[in-house]
């Protein structure tokens, strides 16, 4: 069963500027990430492991030069979309969790306040994002129909009619919207009022001192704030009203509690009156609360469709009715006076906008074809380079159909990428003979010390050096991409379902108007944060919640973190050593929770160690890397039974297990320093097995099975039959035994 | 792997208390061992259960609470809490007239004799050992200075060794003897002190000022720990996490210790690294006669390393045994829930492995009998109780 990608990672190349010179981090690796699934790197420290995750979250260190390749989330190019996208992405989509948890809290923040703190700005950011996406998209909209309307005046459309429509739209978009904040401004009360009726059962359960007078007269302002939303609380007015009134009785006789001192008698004759007013207090919250869920639990409103009625029958009551009938007859009536005719102004919009898209994109081809040829010639000067460019980046972006809702991804970052292509051109016209000369001088230096007989520990840096012919190549690749596909868009000309982007158009745009008023108080973050906490196993988290950093051990500090990796529901989860700084039996825990909420969540999970045992547990795949390559990839069971590269090897031989007796074979030297990345295979130096051509060549990656792969001449068919190491073979064949074992 | 007897080490009833203002931490309670000439002691547990604690209190990092700690048949260090509290405790008998006064004012003089006994010994251990070092010296020069007494020349010379040798004696501290390796090498060697300073610190201490001597003694242990004699002048940020872990090996070996406490020496280094570590302690194990204390938390490493374990649990040892012998019957919940939590390189095991979980107030009930450290079979302690031990019994046949 072939698995959804959920992220593709291509050819990733990533240096690191240095006062020694340049550091090749990454080197050229590609792998893909499956949906629900774990992938494991492993390699030690310097391989590139962390560097990898950092490029993927957008968060490579400010020395580093990207140097090439993709990361393709989405269909969007997570290393060249602009900040302001990836800012989106980060955290919310793609989730770290970082090998110290200590280090990644805050040492003077309540727990509680750092799992709320994200989802409070998110929220705060996404009410702002959707006005001004709805703003601006509805303004795009009318004048792309306006334009249409100008261009063909039997389209059936005026531009008043336009106008009217559109405002009409906004208007009771507008109604819809105060009916939907009305909404969530109940739901909010009803879900805070749930909170605080359990903070304060709660404290009382524990019998610690609670301030009952203001929780039930917070109790009552919430309340009142549920029934203020007419629309809504119609159903739930007797109910409210009654509740009202009981807290009233109950608030007098607390209230009396507090002032026993005054009025004794008072108290003594109310209580003879209520047996037990400290349980009446009780049942009347948990009567409260249950009121509450009822309401949070109710079916939602087709707000759009109901604040189009009400706009029109603004006189009719509708919340005696049940909420499905609601919302049936609003969608009818919405639909038949409404709807269809926008919909029809829509397609205008739809078809001008993408016959117009097309018709640009006919003529960037001839532009970009010019500037192909123009590269292709050469020898350009700099002014004349820009000048060109600049033109390719006007028709590519002028033939961008704004109207789709799926951004074109390769369109939008052509011109970023071309940009920095044509920079580097010129940057090596003008470095590469300084390079060269740099090169010569150390050479000489180096030569002529070794000549003198004195030791030299020093080694010339390579060249960094790229011939303009290869960076015009860039630059061709870069543009005929977008050529390519704009061809393929023009002969797919008819294949565009107006229909369906219509009412795409119409969901976003009510998608976006909702966000404005998705309200997230804190309240309710802190129930959510509590539910969060619940979930990855912190006991007594309403507790907890209140607590710094400080009070919690290792292993709870991680679930805090993963607390917060998981509060905003990501897609993939990225795993930096997270149990590096853990002991054995957290360790456990901790990769028990990961587990448990990959199955809960389908999380797609990068993980990142160095401990071939926590490995086996996560991983459903592995990628050994080394020096900045992947050396070996594939399936678990392939790794551990099957391993073919001999860096593998050495990791699996250096590591005791419970019935290792026989002296380890330890992996001689350290790995090599990446400023002067050496020739042929990496590991060839602390290889055993090392061939001479592994002196000379680097190995291509040799295919063992379909997901099985490994970089290493051994499996070249001329290569010499090397067997594994024994401690390894023997290790395996314990496992297997117990496998058959286990079995019976 | 050892077969003579010989103790070279032996904790009994090891407290280390750290006061934390109204009340005191109890980092190390009442924890008994002994380590044979020429073993590896693996000690284990999970980390703040004080494995680190009881390392630092053997060679005297911190000032024990109470208990005694003898190496080589001496006592190194002793503490007095324990004897403070019976005086406390037989003045409360008698304030509710359990004991007479006779008992009471025996109980106290023999108490404070045991005190006094205790606080003496940290002196008087190091000076009879510089005695019995300077009697030795003055026994084999007493030959020498015979043999050359007609060579005026030669005895100049002899004297000028006496001198020399006779100043080492009277510097030298048993305790140096046994040496430490820490964790984090980064963390233990001063930055700014050459490899070469670092490791000969410790002969320099003892007043061994012969640069020659010195710079030999260095060159030899640098290749003994897989090092070359060029690296001498360098500072430790030119070496990597294995080179320098083997400095801090270097340091520990060059005082020629008998034993060696090996504060998690792989802990913070690379995968491919800690095998590099482990064989070169193993070497030098095999070629000095070392005796190890190894204190870790990977329990693969600690299996493969010594031939006893114990296994600590919040300043208590739990379970001592023969590594194979706690390995295959492992009879104490906590270490059975810690051997199942040891990841292994099978993912196919893996998938299978349950975990157990260990909850102290679920697994005993000690509120009438309290548990007590016994042996359950021939060199296999456990703490239990009576109840305990029947169903330990019951469970090794």
């Amino acid at each position: 069963m072939r698995k959804e990608t959920k992220l593709t990672v291509n050819n990733l190349k990533i240096s690191f500027r240095t006062d020694a010179g340049k550091v090749q981090a990454v080197r050229n690796i590609s792998f893909d990430l499956y949906e629900g699934e774990t992938l494991a790197i492993v390699g030690e420290s310097g391989s590139g492991k962390s560097v990898t995750s950092k490029a993927i979250m957008g968060i490579s260190a400010g020395n580093s030069i990207l140097e090439g390749g993709e990361i393709l989330y989405n269909g969007q190019d997570l290393l060249r979309i602009p900040e302001a996208e990836m800012h989106k992405l980060r955290g919310d989509k793609v989730a770290m969790i970082f090998q110290d948890p200590l280090s990644s809290l805050n040492p003077i923040m309540r727990i509680g306040r750092q799992i709320t703190e994200a989802m409070l700005l998110k929220n705060k950011a996404n009410r702002k994002e959707g006005r001004a996406t709805f703003n601006s998209t509805m303004a795009l909209l009318s004048e792309t129909v306006k334009e249409a309307i100008a261009q063909d005046p039997n389209a059936g459309f005026t531009a008043a009619e336009v106008d009217s429509y559109v405002k009409a739209f906004d208007s009771f978009g507008t109604g819809a919207l105060k009916l939907e904040n009305g909404y969530n401004a109940a739901c909010t009360a009803a879900e805070e009022l749930v909170s605080i009726v359990e903070d304060y059962l709660f404290l009382a359960e524990k019998k610690q001192k609670v301030d009952v007078v203001s929780t039930l007269g917070l109790v009552e302002h919430k309340l009142k704030d549920m029934a203020e939303s007419k629309f809504f609380a119609g159903r739930y007015e007797q109910q409210i009203n009654e509740h009202l009134a009981g807290l009233k009785d109950v608030k007098r006789i607390e209230k009396a509690k507090v002032t026993i001192g005054d009025s004794f008698k008072r108290v003594v004759h109310m209580t003879a009156v209520r047996k037990d007013p400290e349980r009446e207090t009780v049942e009347l919250l948990e009567q409260i609360r249950q009121t509450a869920e009822k309401m949070i639990a109710q079916e939602e409103y087709d707000f759009f469709s109901v604040g189009y009625y009400l706009n029109k029958n603004p006189n009719e009551d509708l919340s005696a009715m049940p909420v499905e009938q609601v919302n049936a007859m609003a969608n009818e009536f919405f639909k038949d006076n409404f709807l269809t005719a926008f919909t029809d102004m829509e397609r205008i919009a739809v078809r001008h906008s993408s016959a117009k898209a097309l018709e640009n994109k006919k003529k960037a081809i001839g532009t970009l074809q010019e500037a192909i040829d123009f590269f292709k010639a050469g020898n350009f000067t700099e002014q004349n380079a820009k000048e060109v460019y600049k033109n390719a980046t006007k028709s590519v972006m002028a033939s961008i159909d704004n109207l789709t809702v799926v951004k074109d991804n390769v369109a939008h970052t052509f011109g970023g990428a071309l940009e920095r292509e044509v920079d580097n051109y010129f940057f090596y016209i003008k470095n590469n003979p300084k390079e060269e000369l740099r090169f010569a001088r150390q050479t000489a230096k180096r030569e002529a010390l070794l000549a003198k007989g004195k030791q030299v520990d020093w080694q010339v840096v390579p060249k960094s050096i790229i011939e303009p012919e290869e960076q015009i190549e860039t630059i061709v690749r870069v543009i005929s991409r977008v050529l390519d596909k704009f061809k393929a868009d023009i002969e797919n000309e008819q294949t565009i379902d107006v229909d369906k982007r219509c009412t795409e158009l119409i969901e976003f745009l009510k998608s976006k108007a909702s966000q404005m008023v998705d309200v997230l108080t804190k309240r309710i973050a802190k129930e959510k944060a509590i539910k969060l906490m619940e979930e990855v196993g912190i006991p007594e988290a309403r507790v907890r919640y209140r607590q710094y950093p400080f009070e919690f051990s290792g292993g709870m500090r991680q679930r805090i973190v993963i607390a917060i990796a998981l509060s905003a529901n990501p897609d993939i989860l990225i795993c930096d050593e997270p149990t590096t700084a853990l002991d054995v039996t957290i360790q456990a825990q901790i990769l028990e929770l990961i587990n448990r909420l990959k199955e809960q969540h389908n999380l797609s999970i990068i993980f990142i160690t160095h401990d071939l045992g926590v490995v086996a547990n996560m991983a459903d795949r592995i990628a050994v890397m080394y020096a900045g390559k992947i050396v070996e990839y594939g399936t678990a069971k392939e790794v551990f039974y099957n391993p073919k590269h001999p860096y593998t090897w050495a990791l699996l031989a250096s590591m005791p297990d419970l019935d290792t007796n026989e002296k380890l074979d330890a992996i001689p030297g350290t790995p090599p320093n990446m400023i002067y990345p050496p020739v042929g295979d990496a590991f060839a130096e602390r290889n055993k097995y090392a061939l001479e051509i592994d002196f000379e060549q680097d190995p291509p990656m040799f295919e063992v099975s379909p997901t099985h792969y490994a970089a290493t001449w051994l499996l070249h068919p001329n290569a010499p039959k090397v067997e594994m190491p024994k401690i390894i073979t023997e290790r395996i064949k314990r496992m297997e035994e117990r496998g058959d074992k286990r079995g019976e | 792997m050892v077969n003579n007897n010989e103790v070279l080490l032996k904790v009994d009833h090891l407290c280390q208390y750290f006061s934390m203002g109204h009340k005191d931490m109890k980092a190390v309670d009442d924890v008994s061992f002994e380590i044979k000439k020429g073993e590896a002691f693996g000690l284990v547990g999970e980390s703040g259960c004080g494995k680190t604690t009881t390392g630092r209190t053997i060679i005297k990092l911190n000032e024990i609470t109470s208990g005694n700690v003898y190496f080589k048949g001496q006592r190194v260090c002793a503490g007095t809490r324990s004897y403070k509290d019976a005086i406390k405790q037989a003045k409360k008998d008698f304030s509710e007239k359990k004991i007479t006064r006779e008992e009471l004012s025996e109980i106290v003089s023999k108490n404070k004799v045991l005190i006094r006994e205790a606080k003496a010994s940290g002196k008087d251990i190091d000076k009879n050992y510089a005695k019995s070092l300077l009697e030795e010296l003055n026994a084999e020069f007493a030959q020498k200075f015979e043999s050359a007494k007609d060579n005026p020349q030669q005895l100049k010379a002899l004297k000028k060794e006496y001198k020399v040798r006779q100043r080492v004696a009277k510097n030298s501290k048993l305790i140096t003897r046994i040496q430490m390796i820490f964790q984090d090498p980064i963390a233990s060697l001063d930055p700014r002190m050459t490899v070469r300073d670092i490791i000969a610190e410790g002969l320099v201490i003892q007043g061994i000022t012969d640069k020659e001597y010195i710079n030999e003694k260095v060159y030899e242990i640098l290749e003994m720990v897989g090092l070359v004699r060029e690296h001498a002048d360098r500072y430790p940020h030119e070496f990597s996490g294995g080179q320098r872990q083997r400095i801090g090996i270097a340091r520990a070996v060059i005082m020629q210790p008998e034993m060696i406490i090996a504060d998690e020496p792989i802990s913070a280094l690379d995968v491919s690294i800690q095998a590099q570590v482990i064989n070169l302690l193993n070497d030098l194990r095999d070629r000095l006669g070392l005796t190890i204390l190894f204190i870790a938390h990977d329990l693969s490493v600690v299996k493969y390393f010594s031939d006893r374990i114990g296994v600590m649990y919040f300043g208590k040892m739990v379970e001592l045994a023969d590594s194979d012998e706690l390995f295959k019957n492992p009879l104490h919940p906590y270490t059975r829930s810690l051997l199942s939590a040891i990841p292994l390189p099978d993912p196919i095991y893996e998938k299978q492995r349950t975990r157990v979980t260990y909850n102290p107030l679920v697994e005993h009930d000690y509120s009438v009998d309290q548990p007590t450290f016994r042996e359950i079979s021939p060199g296999h302690f456990v703490q239990c109780n009576d109840a305990e031990e029947a169903k330990y019994r019951q469970m090794l046949k």
